[in-house]
C-alpha cells in the first residue's frame, strides 16, 4: 500500500501567536453577548477603588457616636451603626483595605510560585515533576482552616501583608497544578520541540511563547485561590481565633454576631448585612468574570 | 423451522427470511448540508449527487474539511447540530427517504438497515464496559428476542476476521489493540445484518501491515454477505484498494466520480489529477511527485460563488468565477469543471 | 487485585508520611508558642509545691511531651504518644483525655455532614445533567449561574443568611446547639424529633453550600462525555435512547465519586464554620475552643484527626475509583 496520504491540517509555531490575536477577540464577544460579565470586571474595578481610595476618606480611628450605638439602617447611617456607635458603612469601607491588600499579596505569590513551580514541573518532568507534584498533593490534602487555626496560636496576623503571606504559601497549588497541565499538553502538541527546532531558547519559548497563551489559565487559578483566601482570612476573624487588632469584614462579622447579637436581635442586622453584602458582591463579581473567562477559553463548554 | 406437510408444495424448501435483502442501492440527489456559524448557514457539503449501486464498493476520498464525513453521516440523517440537511434527498432501498425518517423508525434504520463504522483511533466504545454487554445493549436496542443467537454470530463474525470471539466480547475497549477495535467496529455494524455499510477512515491511525489486514477483510466480508460499502479516505491508496467506484470531493462539492480504475488512470478533473500527481513512485524520481500548491478551503473560505477549486487551479477560465460547473455525466463518469467541458466540447 | 493492592500500600505510605508531616507541624507549633506555656505550667507547679519530677510527669500528661529534655527528646516522646493514640489530655476539660473529647464530638460532626454532603450529591447531579442538556436554553443557564452563585458564596455567609432568615426574622427553626436540653437524651420522641429540628439548618446549609460545585462538575462532565465519540457511535448504533443516557450518566459520574470520597474528608474540616455558627459540639468546634483556650492537646488532636479523615478519603476514593473504572483496575492509569 503506498502513503499517499492527502496532508491533514498541520499545527505550527503560529498557533501561540495567533491564539494571543484571537484572544482580545474573544474577550470581546463574550463580554459583549453577555452584558452581566462586563458588570463583573466592573464591580471587582469598584472593590479596588474602594481599597485604595477610600480609607483616605476617613480618619484612622473613626469616631463614634455614643448616642446612637446599634443603631437601624436610617438616611444618616445607611447601615446603621456598630456598638461603639460607629458608621457602618465606614467600616466596610475601611476595612476593606485589609481584605484586598491581603488577597493582593495572596494573588501575586500565588501566581508567582505556581506558575514557576508549575513551569518548572511541566518543563524538566521526570524525577523533579514527580517530586514536586506529591509535595503539592500533600499540600492540597492538608486541610486548610484547621491548619490556619492551629496557625493562629502562634501568629497574630495583624499585618495585611503577613495574612497575604501566608495564605499565598498555603495556596499556590491549584495554580501550580494547572500551570504544569498546560505546560505538558503544550509539550503533547509538539508545541515546545517545535520551538525548539526553530532554534528558539528556552527563556523566549517559556517568556514569548508559552506564558502568553497559559496566561488566562493562570488568571483563572489565580482568581479562584485569591477568592478562597479572602474567605479564609475573613472566616478567621470571624471564628474570634486571631485579635481584634485590625479594622476587616471578619472582626465585624464576629462583633456583630458574637457581640452585638445580630442573628438574636432584628436592631444590628444592619451591621451583620453590611459585610455579608460586601462579600456577596465581591463573589459575585469574581464568579462572573471566571465564568466569562472559562468561556472564553473553553471552547466546549462555549454555547453557539 | 420445519413444517414441511402443511406449507405449500410449490415453495418447497424456501430459506426463511422473507424477502432475501440483497444488497440496497443508495441514491444521494441535490443533497445540501449547512452549518449554523456566527457568519450565517455555511454548507458543508452543497449539491451533492451519488449513486450507490447494490453490491458496490464506493470510496470517496477528500482532505479534511471537504464534507466528506458530513456526506458519510448524511446517509443515517446523523448530521450533528449545529449542522442540518438543508436540501436533497438520500433514497436508501427497503427504507425510502432517509431524510424524511425521524424518531424511532430512524433509530432503528441505524445499526439494522445502516451499519456505520468509526474510524479505528476513534473511542467507538462505551469504556466502562465490556464488548459483549454492548452487544447485548445493541441487541435489546433493536428488540432482538434472541440474544444468544446475537452473541454467536458475533463471535462467528470476530473469528471470521480472525480474532478469539469469546476473549474480544469479555474485553474492555482499552484492552483492545487499534486493528482489534476496528474488527469490533465492523462486527458491530454488520452483527444485525445490515446491507448497507459506511466505513469512516477504516485504516487511519493502524500500522501498514494492520491497514492492509482490514482492508482485506473488507472486501471480503464484503463478498460474502452481499454489502453495499461506502468508504470515506483521504487516502488514495485505500481506494484504489478496494473500491469499484471512487468519487472525489472537494470543498463540498463532488467534483468528480467514476470507476475506480478509470479515475485513477486518466483523471480529468484538474483537482483528481493534482492528487495523483501528488503521489511519490517507489520506481522513478521523487522529484516528478508535485504536491498541490495552496491549502484547501474550509468552511467559511470557500467560495460562494463560482468554481470551488479555482484558488488553485491551473486551468482556471474567466467562467470559474462566476458560474459553479455542473456535474456532466460521461458514460460512466461524471465531472464538474468547465475546462472538461470545453476539452470534450472541442 | 495485585494492581489494588500496590495502590492501597502506596496510599499507606503516603498517608502515613502525612500523618507524620503534620503531627510535627502541631508539635513544633505548640513547642514554639508565644510565652512558652509548657514552661509556665511547668513552674507554675513547682511554685504550688510539686516535685520536679511530678510537675514534669503532669505537664507530659497535659502536652504529651516532657518540658525538659532536648528537642529530640520532646519530639520522639510526642510521637511514642501518638502511636498509642495518645493524644494527651484536654486541660479545658481537666482530666478527660483528648481522645474521648473527640470521639464525643465527632458523632456531631460527622452525620450532619454525611446527610448534608449525600443530599446535595444527589440533588447537584441530578440538576447538573440537565444543565448539560439544557446548556443552551434558559433553564440551563439558569442552573449553571445558580451553582456557580452557591458555589461562590463561603459557606458561614450561606449559614449566617440562612440563620437571619429562619431563626431571626422569620423564627420557625432553632439555631442554637444540637438539641433542646429541655428533653431527656435517650430514645424517646421529644428528643429525636427536637434533634431533628436543630440539625435542619446545619444539614441545610452543608448542602446548600456543596449543591453548586456538584451542578458545576457534573455539567462540565456531562459536557465532556456528551463530546465522545461512543456516545455519538452509540447513536449511530442505534442503541435506545435510555441505554444511551445510561452510558453517559455512568461515565459523566464516574470522576464526581473520586470527589464525593474527597469532599466528605475536607467536609470534616470545613465544619468549622457551621459547627461555630450553630452552636454544634463537632471536631470544628473543638478545634477552635481548643485553639480559643489555648488547649493545645486538644487543638492538635482534633487537627490531627480532621487531617487524618482527609488522608483517610483520599484513599477510599482511591480505591473505590480503581474497583469502578475498568482502566484502572487492569493496571492502566487513567491519564
Amino acid at each position: 500500500m503506498s502513503a499517499t496520504v492527502i496532508p491533514e491540517t498541520s499545527g505550527g509555531i503560529s498557533t501561540a501567536s495567533a491564539m494571543r490575536r484571537n484572544f482580545w477577540r474573544g474577550v470581546w464577544r463574550v463580554m459583549r453577548r453577555k452584558p452581566s460579565r462586563l458588570a463583573g470586571a466592573v464591580i471587582l474595578a469598584g472593590f479596588v477603588v474602594m481599597a485604595v481610595f477610600g480609607p483616605m476618606f476617613y480618619p484612622d480611628n473613626l469616631p463614634g457616636d455614643a448616642n446612637a450605638i446599634t443603631r437601624p439602617p436610617s438616611w444618616e447611617h445607611w447601615f446603621g451603626t456598630d456598638p461603639q456607635g460607629r458608621d457602618v458603612l465606614a467600616l466596610v469601607i475601611t476595612g476593606s483595605r485589609y481584605v484586598l491588600l491581603s488577597a493582593a499579596v495572596t494573588a501575586l505569590i500565588t501566581v508567582v510560585f505556581g506558575t514557576g513551580l508549575g513551569l518548572f514541573s511541566g518543563f524538566k518532568r521526570g524525577r523533579w515533576d514527580t517530586v514536586l507534584m506529591r509535595v503539592t498533593d500533600m499540600k492540597l490534602t492538608i486541610p486548610g482552616l484547621p491548619l490556619l487555626l492551629v496557625l493562629a496560636t502562634v501568629w497574630k496576623f495583624g499585618n495585611p501583608l503577613q495574612m497575604g503571606l501566608v495564605l499565598g504559601l498555603l495556596g499556590w497549588g491549584g495554580v501550580a497544578r494547572a500551570v504544569r497541565a498546560q505546560t505538558l499538553s503544550l509539550r503533547e502538541r509538539g508545541f515546545i520541540e517545535a520551538a525548539r527546532g526553530l532554534g528558539l531558547s528556552t527563556g523566549h519559548i517559556i517568556g514569548k511563547e508559552l506564558l502568553p497563551s497559559m496566561a488566562p489559565y493562570i488568571a483563572m487559578n489565580m482568581l479562584i485561590a485569591v477568592t478562597g483566601a479572602v474567605y479564609a482570612q475573613v472566616g478567621l476573624f470571624f471564628l474570634g481565633v486571631l485579635p481584634y487588632e485590625s479594622n476587616n469584614w471578619g472582626v465585624m462579622l464576629n462583633l456583630a454576631v458574637f457581640q452585638a447579637g445580630a442573628m438574636i436581635t432584628p436592631y444590628a442586622l444592619g451591621y451583620l448585612l453590611a459585610p455579608l453584602l460586601a462579600i456577596l458582591l465581591l463573589t459575585l463579581g469574581i464568579v462572573l468574570v471566571v465564568d466569562a473567562m472559562d468561556e472564553i477559553f473553553n471552547p466546549r463548554l462555549r454555547e453557539e | 423451522m420445519a413444517q414441511p406437510e402443511t406449507a405449500p408444495p410449490q415453495t418447497a424448501p424456501a430459506p426463511v427470511p422473507a424477502p432475501v435483502t440483497p444488497a440496497p442501492g443508495v441514491r444521494i440527489d441535490g443533497l445540501t448540508v449547512v452549518y449554523k456559524t456566527t457568519a450565517g448557514e455555511l454548507p458543508a457539503v452543497r449539491d451533492v449527487s451519488l449513486t450507490l449501486e447494490p453490491g458496490t464498493i464506493t470510496g470517496i476520498v477528500g482532505e479534511s474539511g471537504s464534507g466528506k464525513s458530513t456526506l458519510a453521516l448524511s446517509l443515517l440523517n446523523a448530521v450533528q447540530p449545529p449542522g442540518r440537511i438543508a436540501t436533497g434527498s438520500v433514497e436508501i432501498d427497503g427504507l425510502g427517504d432517509v431524510v424524511g425518517l425521524a424518531g424511532e423508525r430512524l433509530r432503528k434504520a441505524r445499526g439494522a438497515h445502516i451499519g456505520y463504522v468509526f474510524q479505528a483511533a476513534q473511542n467507538s466504545l462505551n469504556p466502562l464496559k465490556t464488548v459483549g454487554k454492548q452487544l447485548l445493549d445493541l441487541g435489546r436496542s433493536h428488540g432482538v428476542d434472541d440474544l444468544r443467537g446475537l452473541v454467536r454470530e458475533a463471535k462467528e463474525l470476530l473469528g471470521r476476521m480472525g480474532l478469539d470471539g469469546a476473549r474480544v466480547l469479555d474485553s474492555h475497549q482499552h484492552e483492545l489493540s487499534g486493528g482489534m477495535r476496528q474488527r469490533v467496529g465492523i462486527m458491530l455494524a454488520l452483527v444485525l445484518n445490515a446491507h448497507l455499510v459506511v466505513l469512516d477512515e477504516p485504516t487511519t491511525a493502524l500500522d501498514m501491515i494492520t491497514q492492509a489486514n482490514i482492508l482485506k477483510i473488507v472486501r471480503e466480508v464484503h463478498a460474502e454477505r452481499g454489502l453495499t460499502t461506502l468508504v470515506i479516505t483521504h487516502d488514495i491508496g485505500v481506494v484504489a484498494e478496494v473500491a469499484d467506484r471512487l468519487a472525489v470531493m472537494y470543498g463540498g462539492r463532488l467534483v468528480e466520480q467514476g470507476p475506480t480504475r478509470e479515475v485513477l488512470g486518466a483523471p480529468r478533473h484538474p483537482y483528481t489529477r493534482g492528487l495523483i500527481q501528488a503521489i511519490p513512485r517507489l520506481v522513478g524520481d521523487i522529484d516528478e511527485a508535485r504536491a498541490l500548491p495552496g491549502r484547501p478551503p474550509t468552511l467559511a473560505t470557500v467560495p460562494k460563488q463560482g468554481c470551488v477549486f479555482r484558488e488553485r487551479c491551473a486551468l482556471r477560465m474567466d467562467i470559474c468565477e462566476t458560474d459553479d460547473p455542473a456535474a456532466l455525466a460521461d458514460g460512466p463518469r461524471i465531472v464538474a469543471c468547465h475546462a472538461v467541458g470545453v476539452k470534450e466540447r472541442a | 487485585m495485585t494492581v489494588i493492592a500496590r495502590r492501597l500500600a502506596g496510599h499507606l505510605a503516603r498517608g502515613l508520611v502525612m500523618i507524620l508531616v503534620v503531627a510535627t507541624i502541631s508539635f513544633f507549633i505548640v513547642n514554639n508558642i508565644p510565652g512558652d506555656p509548657m514552661a509556665a505550667r511547668y513552674e507554675k507547679l513547682i511554685e504550688g509545691g510539686m516535685s520536679p519530677e511530678a510537675a514534669a510527669q503532669a505537664v507530659k500528661v497535659l502536652y504529651g511531651f516532657q518540658p525538659t529534655g532536648s528537642l529530640w527528646q520532646q519530639y520522639t516522646d510526642y510521637m511514642g504518644g501518638l502511636l498509642h493514640l495518645d493524644l494527651g489530655v484536654s486541660v479545658s476539660r481537666p482530666g478527660t483525655p483528648v481522645l474521648d473529647v473527640l470521639g464525643e464530638a465527632a458523632k456531631w460532626t460527622v452525620l450532619p455532614v454525611l446527610v448534608g454532603t449525600l443530599l446535595s450529591f444527589l440533588v447537584g447531579v441530578i440538576l447538573g445533567v440537565f444543565a448539560a442538556i439544557r446548556r443552551t436554553s434558559k433553564l440551563g443557564d439558569a442552573l449553571a449561574i445558580s451553582g456557580s452563585l452557591l458555589h461562590g458564596i463561603p459557606q458561614y455567609v450561606l449559614a449566617m443568611l440562612l440563620v437571619v432568615i429562619f431563626a431571626t426574622l422569620i423564627p420557625i427553626l432553632p439555631a442554637d446547639g444540637p438539641v433542646d436540653i429541655l428533653f431527656e437524651p435517650g430514645f424517646n420522641a421529644g428528643y429525636i424529633g427536637s434533634l431533628a429540628e436543630h440539625a435542619v439548618l446545619p444539614v441545610v446549609t452543608y448542602a446548600l453550600s456543596a449543591y453548586g460545585g456538584w451542578v458545576l462538575a457534573m455539567k462540565s462532565s456531562v459536557v465532556t462525555v456528551l463530546g465522545d465519540d461512543f456516545i455519538l457511535a452509540a447513536e449511530l448504533r442505534g442503541m435506545k435512547r435510555s441505554i444511551v443516557f445510561r452510558y453517559i450518566a455512568r461515565n459523566a459520574i464516574l470522576p464526581l465519586f473520586t470527589i464525593l470520597a474527597l469532599s466528605l474528608g475536607l467536609l470534616l474540616g470545613g465544619a468549622v464554620f457551621i459547627e461555630k455558627i450553630f452552636n454544634y459540639p463537632g471536631l470544628g468546634l473543638m478545634l477552635i475552643n481548643g485553639v480559643n483556650d489555648r488547649d493545645y492537646a486538644l487543638m492538635s488532636g482534633a487537627f490531627l484527626l480532621i487531617t487524618g479523615a482527609v488522608i483517610v478519603a483520599n484513599i477510599v476514593a482511591d480505591l473505590f475509583y480503581s474497583t469502578i473504572d475498568p482502566r484502572v483496575r487492569s493496571g492502566e492509569e487513567a491519564a
